[in-house]
């Protein structure tokens, strides 16, 4: 049979954001697939060479906006380590606590989506928004914003967390336990859930390797690499948990490894506010930001909820002279074309969904 | 006829008169617009002024009470786009059923997010093909005026300069309470509740006769 050419998106209900897809199918199955970015792109790397330190973290939030704290913490992160700025040690456990709520709401959110793409329709979907709502309300409590929260300033926090975060915290933390753990019960007995995910979409261990894909994708292909264990920040080398991997290097292991994920952060917020000492925790003022104490390139890491991002930074004195974004999701959409292979047209939203992109940060 | 219509009726496809194509399309549709009457039929006159009346009623209920908005997302405020289709906001109480997938279904576009150079044929192609009465909102800094991304080289500034847009949200994002708000606004717009200018808002560069072309 001939291979025919079928064009998706770049408006798709599920293609979570604006991509194009070109895809070549033989009958019904993939023989192809090429994927058309750049219809968010906005030139970020450039507009943040004009503005001062400090104003730039806004556009970082808006890098990825579902988890929108972590990459607010990458770039300052990177800021402090040009700077030579050691972050005060409750700030540490601070924003500890904060990024893991943030990887628990983006984790709510793509099982919702992931969901919507196979046909479980509106339930899973509502659920997860209702548990999610309750983590971005905390997260308001504490920050001020819903959604964009520029909290982080170089060396701290922008204000102290507020007297009542850690009981509200860890009574969400028991009501995410209850309710996270209902998901399962129902996914798994549910067979149109099973069928769309197992052994479809299958990144070998190898591939995943050679792909340079991070983050949750390559811990369900088995490679046990997690930025928080292999170069700990912050206070997570003090902090017990697990890097959750999982052999099964398909769709549903990506489901799996996410949805363990949520309780490992759920264990690292209880310890973090159990350690979590008294003290000041107010970052320098946004005007009081000198030149930089390390004048060379910066590169900074972290353990994004996607996966591993990096910033690639030269300093100047008032402002970056040159800044480089490593975003996950545009590494792991490259991978999609080898996933694809041979799969169904059907699953090819089964497959792209379980890459959990957003395309703020692949277009930039 | 005026002097410029004249020399475009010369020689309409020389250098800068070419690029004007468009300007004497909008001066026609003013001229036939200016000469065109209502036909009356003879026979039957009262009587269907009387049921047109009595169906205009009928048909204004029910667009007001049952807009389905287009699945449309762009940026970040598409997520709280979700957050609104979702159970903490229940906008179906007031009518904005499913979110649709296909815009021949549509009477709403709500255009959330940042629009690229890319971007725009697809917008507006995806307006074309919605059915009249077709409703924008411009959901978000970004989609009114362009927001933080004024000074990027491949970002429009406001979706107004591509497609007429209804009601104005801001905030960046602006929480899923005021996309409520805005589209209670665009109901009362519907049901011609809100009195005083009804032609939709176009930028400066496309005000005009474009306005009331679409």
């Amino acid at each position: 049979m001939a291979v025919m050419r079928i064009n998706v998106g770049p408006i798709h209900p599920s293609t979570h954001g604006v991509l194009r897809l070109v895809v070549d199918v033989d009958g019904d199955t993939i023989v192809n697939v090429e994927p058309h970015i750049g219809f968010l792109h906005r030139g970020v790397e450039k507009l943040c060479e004009t503005r001062m330190y400090m104003q730039n973290p806004s556009y970082f939030e808006k890098l990825d906006y579902i988890s929108p704290m972590s990459w607010d913490d990458l770039y300052v992160a990177a800021v402090e380590e040009a700077m030579g700025v050691q972050v005060k040690e409750p700030a540490q456990y601070a924003r500890v606590v904060l990024l893991e709520f943030q990887r628990i709401a983006n984790h709510l959110l793509w099982i919702g989506t992931l969901c919507n793409d196979i046909g479980q329709m509106f339930t899973v979907f509502m659920w997860c928004f209702r548990e999610r709502a309750k983590v971005l309300k905390l997260l308001e409590n504490a920050t001020g914003g819903r959604m964009f929260y520029n909290y982080m300033r170089v060396g701290g926090l922008q204000r102290p967390l507020p007297p009542y975060f850690k009981e509200m915290a860890l009574e969400l933390t028991s009501y995410l336990k209850v309710k996270v753990s209902e998901y399962k019960d129902v996914l798994d007995a549910n067979g149109v859930f099973m069928e769309r995910l197992e052994g479809v979409g299958v990144l070998s261990r190898k591939d995943a390797i050679n792909y340079g894909v991070t983050g949750p994708v390559l811990r369900a292909s088995g490679v046990d690499e997690d930025v928080r264990k292999s170069h700990p920040y912050y206070i997570y080398d003090k902090l017990d948990f697990n890097v959750v991997t999982r052999s099964g290097e398909d769709s549903y292991s990506r489901y799996r490894v996410r949805y363990e994920e949520i309780f490992q952060s759920i264990r690292i917020i209880e310890q973090a506010l159990d350690l979590m000492p008294e003290g000041d925790m107010v970052g320098q003022p946004v005007k009081l930001i000198g030149p930089p104490a390390k004048p060379d390139t910066v590169i900074t890491r972290r353990e994004l909820p996607k996966g591993e991002g990096l910033i690639y930074m030269v300093p100047d004195k008032q402002k970056p002279f040159r800044l480089s974004i490593r975003a996950p999701g545009f590494v792991n959409l490259a991978a999609l074309p080898k996933m694809c292979e041979g799969a169904k047209f059907a699953d090819l939203f089964a497959i792209l969904g379980s890459l959990d992109i957003v395309f703020g940060e692949t277009d930039r | 006829m005026s002097e410029q219509a004249k020399a475009i009726d010369e020689n309409p496809f020389s250098g800068e008169q070419f690029m004007n194509a468009e300007k004497k399309m909008n001066l026609l549709v003013e001229q036939s617009l200016k000469n065109y009457k209502q036909p009356q039929p003879a026979v039957f006159t009262k009587l269907s002024e009387v049921t047109k009346g009595m169906a205009s009623g009928i048909i204004k209920w029910g667009r007001t009470n049952s807009m389905w908005p287009l699945q449309f997302g762009l940026a970040c405020c598409a997520i709280e786009l979700m957050d609104f289709g979702a159970s903490r906001i229940d906008a179906e109480r007031k009518g904005y059923l499913l979110f649709r997938a296909t815009p021949r279904q549509c009477d709403v576009m709500l255009v959330a997010g940042w629009v690229t150079k890319s971007m725009i044929p697809r917008i507006k192609r995806l307006y074309e093909q919605m059915a009249s009465p077709r409703y924008v909102i411009a959901y978000g800094e970004c989609a009114t005026c362009g927001g933080p991304w004024w000074e990027s080289y491949n970002i429009i500034k406001g979706v107004d300069q591509v497609i007429p847009v209804d009601v104005y949200v801001a905030g960046c994002p602006p929480r899923p309470e005021n996309l409520f708000a805005a589209l209670m606004k665009l109901q009362d717009k519907v049901s011609g509740k809100i009195a005083g200018n009804t032609e939709r808002n176009l930028s400066e560069t496309n005000r005009g006769a474009e306005g009331k072309r679409l």
